[in-house]
């Protein structure tokens, strides 16, 4: 029992809040602060982390709601370790790089994205599954107030409320389906209601009832990442938000929901997710096909990332319903790598933008690279990454993948692979446009300023880092990523019992 | 369920003929005069004084205020009389809640004097 | 012949003596010829009578009090908790109420100390209502509560919308009043008795299959939804909202509501419990019909007031679902959602007020716009407060939603549960344009060429500080967080609450 996850969950949105409070000069300094040791703690708490261990590690754990059930239940393993170090990160550069940057109201701004921070994290720590649920819906609202305040005037409301919508009706059904859950399993395990998730595994529901409540939980999950037939409002909420804030929502809430599935889903609902395996991996393939094929042919530099997520995230989607500790593995590891990806994508799309006269259109752009080789090889760096280049992390977990989809579903597995040309083929494609051939009509070839890279530079070390030393990922993540889908998957191949045999049942 | 109806809808069904034949026995019965009604016959009241109220002719608002207040407060009597009769039977109880009705009483007296409801308009 | 007196526990009554005497000296207060006592001191007086019978409420907790036991017959009222926690309500809207109207219109228009007292009459008609063991004392509730809120529609006077927001609320009014009174005759003529234990005896062998029971069951549901706003018996809320003076509004929406429902919880759950399989289906089609209703008819509204009336119609399905399963766990989160709802409503109606007061734009949505910018105090009172109805986590409203979604699973109504939520789904189309209007558009000038005139008899001390209105705002948003972060007290008096009906 400890307070120090508490610390972290809180410390952004309490500096969020002073950041408002505090003078206009100050305000967003304090929230820069707060961002800072956020991240020194993710990065504490990821060194620290015992790998050799079973379960969850730092537990807080206290009695929320009893009448419901409801503990605040906080607690890392190898599923979020990485994903919650991510989020620092994230919100950390991207913090910066909105103090670096003139807004209006800049105080409710800081305070919008501290509250945002707050509730990813939460959303990630939580062992709860009322408590998940509670901050899965949270992380939408200081969205809605980012895009909508900061977001371009003409068409921002339409589609943040669009935005809004889409996705929460998907959570909203997740309410629904988290309450049947503990309240069904409690009714069938004869004790007392809860939500503590590694109470709830005890129990498994008939299959019928898993099954709807699978169907819930992934139509929120799904709408979040988003994947292939949910993603109606991808391309209107990515045009209007601005971009650091873009940075973290794609960087960062999508993988929320492809963890989601790791901690909720998989173990609670087993026998559904053995049902619905092959429905999750061919939208998982359609989200890779549809997402490359839109990625190329969009002009929107801020498409191409969000398309491209869709695509990204439709690995991770394979990963995970293969139902391996691999690819399992792989899909959490892929998930902090395209995090870690993207993110630096937006921050070069904002310069980009701005040497090409505002527009964020490639046929506006060209040639950006004549005069900044920095900018260049920075966004090469992060190109090569983005399309899995053999060394990069990206080509560790894409490989750990396909590696767990060949060995549940050798069909989609060799259809998925196209998926990885395709990758070259639009990350290329953006790369060659923009920084290549022609200079475009009001574009202007400038090296990286000072605010750009200090805001770039880290991102890509990192990127660069782990492309050096993906183990210190992998090997925090390997059994609880394993653990996670153990029951699923001797489910799904009753006759391969390796992985049984290597998780004995506690 | 229809047993459970079956004497109402009997009764509506007696009450609608009965009532139907008494209507109509007065047409079949009765004497049968051919002349048209007369003025007089037409008149609001047969007997009596022609009516002096024209039409549109309307009454002091101030009128239906003292009747409403004459009738509020008459009606309180009825419910002081029976009290009165049975006190011993009742005890001190209706008698406390003799008083407080009365107190009430008075603060509606006090509240309609003072708003000047009983001053003629 | 010697009678016995009934046995009064005046303990017990005191929350009701508190307001009925408030009630009295108020109006006589108000008949003083000093400006200075008319507009401060009987305003003072209204909210030291709802503060009383709040504390004694409180002192009265527990206690369980059976007020009025006549020989041979249980209490006709009873102060379990279930009447205290809407007692409470009540109370709290009434003080609110109470300092809305301080400076408003509709008190100087219809006479100070009479507008307070018809205010305090009809809280104690709502208490009356929500505590009633007996058909008849449920009855006198009922038009103790409605009688003075007919006239306090009507009290702005000299505006053709509040005389006209009056007259509908009296006519439909009635007509849900004439209709729950024959439901009522007849639930007597089936079972014999006006008691509802009695009621409960009588029904026990009947239930299915007694016609004059289910009828009888039927119409006083009708009776209870006209005044909770049930679809299709809410044809009068927009109407009557809209037109009513604003805090009067406010008053009308939550603590019918929660007398409304507090009613209906111990008539259904006490008296017809063996009847629940008749009615709980009805009810069950009769919350998703209000649900769907609700939230469409506030889509395409422009009037604040207007939409936070459909709303109003939307969450009283909401409510209808913690009804439906006739648990002890269903009467505890709909008691907690009232309580929940006071607040989100009573932080929305205070914005609306003080907005209308400063800006020429009435209830209109453009009141409200860019107040995000100007006015962060009250602007993020009614963010809390659109965000909490719509149900959204770390407010008020989340919490209450998970109770009732959770009560209706555990009653075998999840499918109900799911009609909540797309409820709240559609309604998040309307929330969101408030706090998007706030948040996200320039404010819309004052002087404009469209510009509605400023109302007849506007307020002129419109150009004072109002801080009573921050007051409700504040207090009434902070108190929709703090309730969203730190439930358990409002849990452990919503649990009291469902324990005190007997159900299991």
């Amino acid at each position: 029992m400890t307070i120090h996850l508490s610390i972290l969950l809180w410390l952004p949105a309490a500096a969020g809040l002073l950041g408002m409070l505090a003078p206009r000069a100050l305000g967003r300094w304090i929230a820069v602060a707060g961002a800072a040791l956020t991240f020194a703690y993710t990065v504490v708490l990821i060194a620290d982390f015992d790998t050799g261990a079973r379960g969850l590690q730092y537990v807080t754990d206290e009695t929320w709601i009893a009448e419901l059930g409801i503990h605040y239940k906080l607690g890392v393993d190898g599923l979020n370790l990485m994903l919650v170090g991510l989020t620092g990160l994230l919100f950390l550069a991207s913090f910066v790089w909105l103090a670096l940057t003139d807004w209006e109201r800049p105080g409710q701004m800081v305070f919008f994205f501290g509250l945002a921070e707050s509730s990813v994290l939460g959303a990630l720590l939580a062992q709860d599954l009322a408590l998940f649920v509670l901050f899965f819906d949270l992380m939408l609202v200081p969205f809605f107030f980012l895009t909508g305040i900061w977001g371009p005037p003409a068409t921002r409301i339409a589609a943040i409320t669009k935005l809004f919508i889409y996705t929460l009706v998907g959570s909203l059904l997740m309410l629904t389906a988290a309450i049947a859950l503990g309240v069904l399993s409690a009714q069938q395990g004869g004790g007392d209601l809860t939500f503590v998730l590694s109470d709830l595994a005890r129990v498994r529901l008939s299959e019928g009832t898993q099954q709807w409540i699978f169907l819930c939980f992934a139509a929120a999950f799904l709408v979040k990442m988003p994947a292939f037939p949910l993603h109606g409002w991808m391309p209107d909420g990515y045009r209007n938000m601005p971009l650091p804030v873009l940075a973290v929502f794609s960087g960062v809430l999508s993988k929320v929901a492809a963890y989601g599935f790791l901690r909720v889903v998989t173990p609670l609902l087993p026998d559904a997710s053995v049902h619905f395996q092959e429905l999750m991996m061919l939208l998982a393939l359609a989200s890779i096909l549809y997402g490359s094929a839109m990625a190329f042919t969009t002009t929107d530099v801020r498409l191409v990332l969000g398309y491209s997520s869709v695509a990204q995230l439709g690995f991770i989607v394979l990963g995970i319903f293969s139902l391996q500790g691999d690819g399992a593995q792989g899909a959490i590891f892929q998930a902090v790598n395209h995090g870690l990806v993207v993110a630096p994508a937006f921050v070069v799309v904002a310069a980009l933008a701005l040497r090409a006269g505002g527009s964020e259109d490639v046929r506006d752009m060209g040639g950006l690279a004549f005069r900044a080789p920095v900018l260049a090889a920075m966004f090469l760096i992060v190109t090569l990454a983005t399309l899995a280049m053999p060394g990069s992390a990206n080509f560790v977990g894409e490989f750990l993948i396909l590696f767990g989809a060949f060995n549940s579903k050798i069909a989609i597995a060799i259809v998925a692979f196209t998926g990885v040309a395709l990758a070259s083929v639009y990350a290329l494609r953006l790369f060659i446009r923009s920084m290549h051939n022609r200079v475009g009509a009001d574009a202007v070839s400038r090296e990286l300023t000072l605010r750009e890279g200090v805001v770039l530079v880290p991102l890509v070390a990192v990127v660069l880092f782990f492309a050096v030393y993906p183990q210190l990922a992998l090997d925090r993540s390997e059994r609880a990523a394993t653990q996670s889908v153990r029951v699923a998957g001797a489910l799904a191949h009753p006759e391969e019992t390796r992985i049984a045999q290597e998780q004995p049942t506690p | 369920m229809l047993r459970t109806y079956l004497p109402a809808i009997v009764f509506v069904g007696l009450g609608t003929l009965v009532g139907a034949i008494f209507t109509m026995m007065n047409s079949w019965f009765g004497p049968k005069r051919k002349r048209t009604p007369t003025t007089f016959k037409q008149d609001p009241y047969e007997c009596g004084l022609p009516s002096e109220v024209q039409q549109g002719f309307r009454f002091g608002i101030s009128f239906y205020l003292i009747a409403m207040l004459f009738i509020l407060f008459d009606i309180e009597v009825v419910f002081l009389y029976p009290v009165a009769v049975q006190l011993r039977a009742f005890g001190t109880f209706a008698l406390i809640e003799t008083i407080v009705f009365i107190a009430l009483l008075v603060v509606a007296f006090v509240y309609v004097w003072r708003r000047g409801a009983l001053e003629w308009r | 012949m010697k009678h016995e007196a009934p046995n009064i526990d005046w303990a017990g009554l005191s929350p009701v003596i508190a307001l009925l005497g408030g009630a009295i000296v108020v109006l006589l207060a108000g008949l003083l010829r000093s400006r200075l006592v008319r507009e401060r001191a009987v305003p003072f007086l209204a909210i030291v009578a709802f503060g009383a019978s709040l504390g004694l409420g409180i002192w009265q907790w527990g206690e369980d009090a059976q007020v009025f036991i006549a020989k041979g017959s249980q209490a006709t009222l009873a102060f379990d908790e279930l009447t205290l926690m809407v007692t409470f309500i009540v109370a709290v809207a009434g003080i609110a109420t109470v300092l809305l109207s301080w400076r408003a219109l509709a008190p100087r228009e219809a006479a100070h100390g009479e507008f307070y007292a018809l205010l305090l009459t009809s809280a104690a008609g709502m208490v009356a209502m929500a505590g009633a063991q007996n058909l008849v004392t449920l009855f006198l509730g009922l038009e103790l509560l409605s009688v003075p809120l007919y006239v306090l529609c009507a009290t702005e006077m000299r505006r053709e919308r509040s005389l006209e927001s009056g007259l509908k609320y009296l006519i439909i009014g009635s007509t849900g009043s004439a209709v729950f009174l024959y439901g009522l005759a007849l639930i007597y003529g089936a079972t014999g008795g006006t008691d509802l234990r009695e009621i409960a005896t009588g029904a026990a062998g009947e239930a299915g299959g007694d016609v004059l029971l289910l009828t009888g069951i039927g119409l006083t549901i009708v009776g209870l939804g006209f005044k909770a706003s049930v679809a299709p018996f809410h044809q009068w809320t927009p109407d009557g909202y809209e037109g009513a003076p604003t805090p009067v509004t406010a008053f009308m929406a939550v603590a019918t509501k929660a007398a409304a429902f507090g009613a209906m919880l111990r008539l259904l759950d006490v008296g017809l419990i063996d009847a629940q399989p008749d009615w709980a289906p009805l009810l069950a089609i009769l919350a998703t019909i209000t649900i769907v209703v609700g939230n469409v008819g506030a889509l395409g509204q422009s009037s604040l007031k207007r939409l936070l009336a459909w709303s109003s119609v939307a969450q009283a399905g909401y409510l209808l679902a913690g009804v439906v399963v006739a648990s002890s766990l269903g009467v505890s989160a709909t008691v907690f959602y009232l309580a929940v709802y006071t607040m989100m409503n009573l932080a929305a109606f205070a914005v609306i007020v003080a907005r209308e007061r400063e800006t020429p734009w009435g209830d209109d949505i453009a009141s409200v716009a860019g107040i995000g910018v100007s006015r962060p105090a009250l602007a993020w009172p009614l963010t809390i407060s659109m965000l909490s109805l719509a149900g959204l986590p770390a407010t008020a409203g989340f919490i209450g939603k998970f109770y009732l979604i959770d009560a209706a699973v555990d009653g075998g109504y999840t499918w109900l549960g799911i009609v909540i939520v797309i409820g709240s789904m559609i309604s998040l189309a309307y929330y969101l344009r408030v706090v998007a209007a706030m948040w996200m558009r320039a404010e819309v000038a004052a002087v404009s060429a469209t510009a509605q005139p400023r109302l007849a008899g506007a307020d002129p001390e419109a150009e004072r500080p109002q801080w009573e209105l921050y007051l409700v705002a504040i207090a009434a948003g902070a108190a929709t967080i703090f309730f969203g972060v730190i439930p358990s007290p409002l849990f452990d008096l919503a649990t009291a609450a469902g324990r005190s009906l007997g159900l299991l």
